[in-house]
């Protein structure tokens, strides 16, 4: 099972479907904006699975990742567009916003995940409005104002170029951030990370007694998803918007999508997040069209009837199904 | 100079003291059969042994190392190994992947990826007979085979030291027989120390143990020889209670 590439070949469907969506963009432009819409889940949930489905642990404050990595690129066009670095503010911006999320996951981690379960979720969800309003009550960064910067884009990169970086290049890196999340989790997989993490998951105590420490793998778990949150932020709002509010960004209803996404299509699996991604994302994009205002109305049952009846998310249950055919050792 | 040294440790438990004033030695490679009745404390040991709780007073010297205040994690680390008396396998994964576990993160766990944890765990599939098991759940197993996983498991950590918490309990006769054998057998290739805490299966305590340890309330009742230990009469008392008074016998 673990010989070799072999073990690497569930990142074929990942690699695929990426393909495929970014392909049905490309061809026909007039979708880009809902493609890019799913990439962005495909993104969250892939990048949220890494931590809530790998270890077991809910994060209500997750959005807040999101949120510092946006600055982070905000902050590096802001400030650095007028030094003659052209496209280097964006580099260096995907720099500071895995930097900044690196350091508040580092500082939530140190504290939260000495807490269990239920205990680590409500401490969490104070995390995200605490950061919103030491922001906007201590001024930080322009306080509630935001940073505005597409000038200032315009003027580090030249307008053509900020012109492509906010229209397309965003979304590629969405999706980039998306691969990134399929091939990390997917190496933890199969690596001790992975299975430190399946046991914690399953008996945090007996995972202990088996030697883990299980402390070290959480925190490992947590940064990983806190810097693509922070990438993913930085790319898809920071980017693409050229604009940042802190009401806008420390909005819990994200870290509710990235809970739906996750248990949607299977905590702890591969390729759950795309598939809940895919599907949480074009159900939204409809109901909007159809019956306007009443998507999360039929959203709440639809849920919980799938979590009713798929409690191991749908991908959970395929994979269960297909364990011992040959198409089994794609379906993780 | 002995594999484990427990000095004076105590545990209360609020106003409970669970374990009391306990004083012990376990050799290398020695079988020890730690017996008492429901309550007495054995499974607080445990946790205080293998550092699921700290002590609130006491020594604990493992090889040496003064292991008093570290968390369970390290103690794994050094070779303390431990099985549970409900086992908890880890559910969702495959027995293989239980037992391989075991031995990523025991005490040669440094050395070993998963690759080859992977192959040790094969090996004790096939010890423990558990081979048509091999890719199934662990969840989804019987509990006498759950049991022998997590024994696998705990073997798969290469311990110097293994505690086992009801190892027999639920077992038949013929079962509880062929795992004496089997932990004797381990007992001699591995060089493995076994504390086996047992309520009252005494099958296993004679055809396994070379020590017994009796406690009863917290404390340490009796430490001896096997043999001595179950025709000792306070071990009789606190199982079967006071022999009856001369004028009852007459009655």
């Amino acid at each position: 099972m673990m010989n070799g590439y072999r073990a690497y070949l569930p990142i074929l469907p990942v690699a695929a479907t990426y393909a495929l969506l970014l392909g049905i963009g490309v061809v026909s432009p007039d979708h880009w904006q809902l493609i890019a819409q799913l990439a962005f889940y495909c993104a969250l949930g892939q990048a949220f699975n890494l931590f809530m489905g790998m270890t077991g642990y809910v994060d209500f404050g997750y959005v807040a990742f999101l949120g510092i990595g946006t600055y982070g690129m905000a902050v590096s066009i802001y400030t650095l567009s007028d030094k003659g670095l052209g496209i280097g503010v964006v580099l260096i911006g995907l720099v500071l916003a895995a930097i900044f999320s690196l350091g508040l996951s580092l500082a939530v981690g140190a504290v939260a995940l000495r807490l269990r379960g239920a205990y680590f979720a409500i401490a969490t969800i104070g995390v995200n409005e605490g950061f919103r309003y030491l922001l906007e009550g201590a001024r930080i960064w322009n306080g509630a104002d935001g940073i505005i910067f597409s000038r200032h884009l315009r003027q580090g990169v030249g307008r053509q170029t900020a012109m492509a970086l906010s229209t397309w290049w965003a979304d590629i890196l969405v999706f980039g951030v998306a691969f990134l999340a399929a091939v990390l989790t997917l190496v933890y997989m199969r690596n001790k990370v992975g299975y430190a993490l399946l046991a914690l998951r399953e008996d945090e105590d007996a995972a202990k007694v088996m030697g883990i420490n299980v402390t070290r793998y959480k925190i490992i778990a947590f940064i990983t998803s806190a810097i693509l949150a922070g990438l993913l932020g930085a790319s898809a709002w920071a980017l693409k918007l050229t604009y940042v509010y802190p009401s806008d960004v420390f909005a819990i209803h994200y870290t509710v999508e990235a809970i739906i996404i996750v248990l949607l299509g299977g905590a702890g699996t591969l390729l759950g997040p795309i598939f809940g991604a895919l599907t949480y994302g074009a159900a939204k994009y409809f109901l909007a069209i159809v019956l306007p205002g009443f998507q999360l109305l039929i959203f709440a049952p639809v849920i919980i009837a799938i979590i009713v009846l798929f409690p191991d998310g749908t991908v959970g249950l395929l994979k269960k199904r297909l364990r011992d055919t040959p198409l089994g050792k794609f379906i993780i | 100079m002995p594999l484990l040294k427990v000095r004076n440790v105590t545990k209360c438990f609020g106003g409970l003291v669970a374990v009391n004033n306990i004083s012990l030695e376990i050799r290398h490679g020695e079988t020890l059969a730690l017996v008492g009745p429901n309550g007495a404390g054995k499974t607080t040991l445990f946790n205080l042994l293998n550092g699921v709780f700290p002590a609130d007073e006491g020594q604990i010297i493992f090889e040496d190392v003064d292991v008093t205040h570290f968390p369970a994690y390290r103690r794994a680390h050094l070779g303390i190994g431990r099985t549970f008396q409900i086992p908890r396998p880890f559910n969702s994964a495959t027995v293989r992947e239980n037992i391989a576990i075991g031995g990523m993160f025991g005490a040669a766990g440094s050395e070993i990826d998963v690759d080859r944890a992977m192959a040790m765990a094969d090996h004790y599939i096939e010890v423990m007979g558990l081979s048509p098991h091999r890719d199934k759940p662990a969840g989804g197993l019987t509990p006498i085979e759950k049991k022998l996983v997590e024994i696998a498991r705990a073997l798969a950590m290469k311990p110097r030291l293994l505690l086992m918490d009801e190892a027999m309990a639920g077992m038949n006769p013929k079962d509880i027989d062929k795992m004496v054998a089997f932990l004797k057998e381990i007992r001699e290739t591995e060089g493995i120390a076994i504390v086996a805490m047992v309520e009252h299966i005494m099958r296993a305590v004679s055809g396994l143990a070379e020590r017994v340890l009796v406690m009863h309330q917290g404390a340490k009742l009796v430490d001896e020889p096997t043999r001595e230990a179950l025709s000792d009469p306070r071990v009789i008392e606190v199982y079967l209670g006071k022999p009856p008074e001369a004028d009852h016998a007459h009655g």
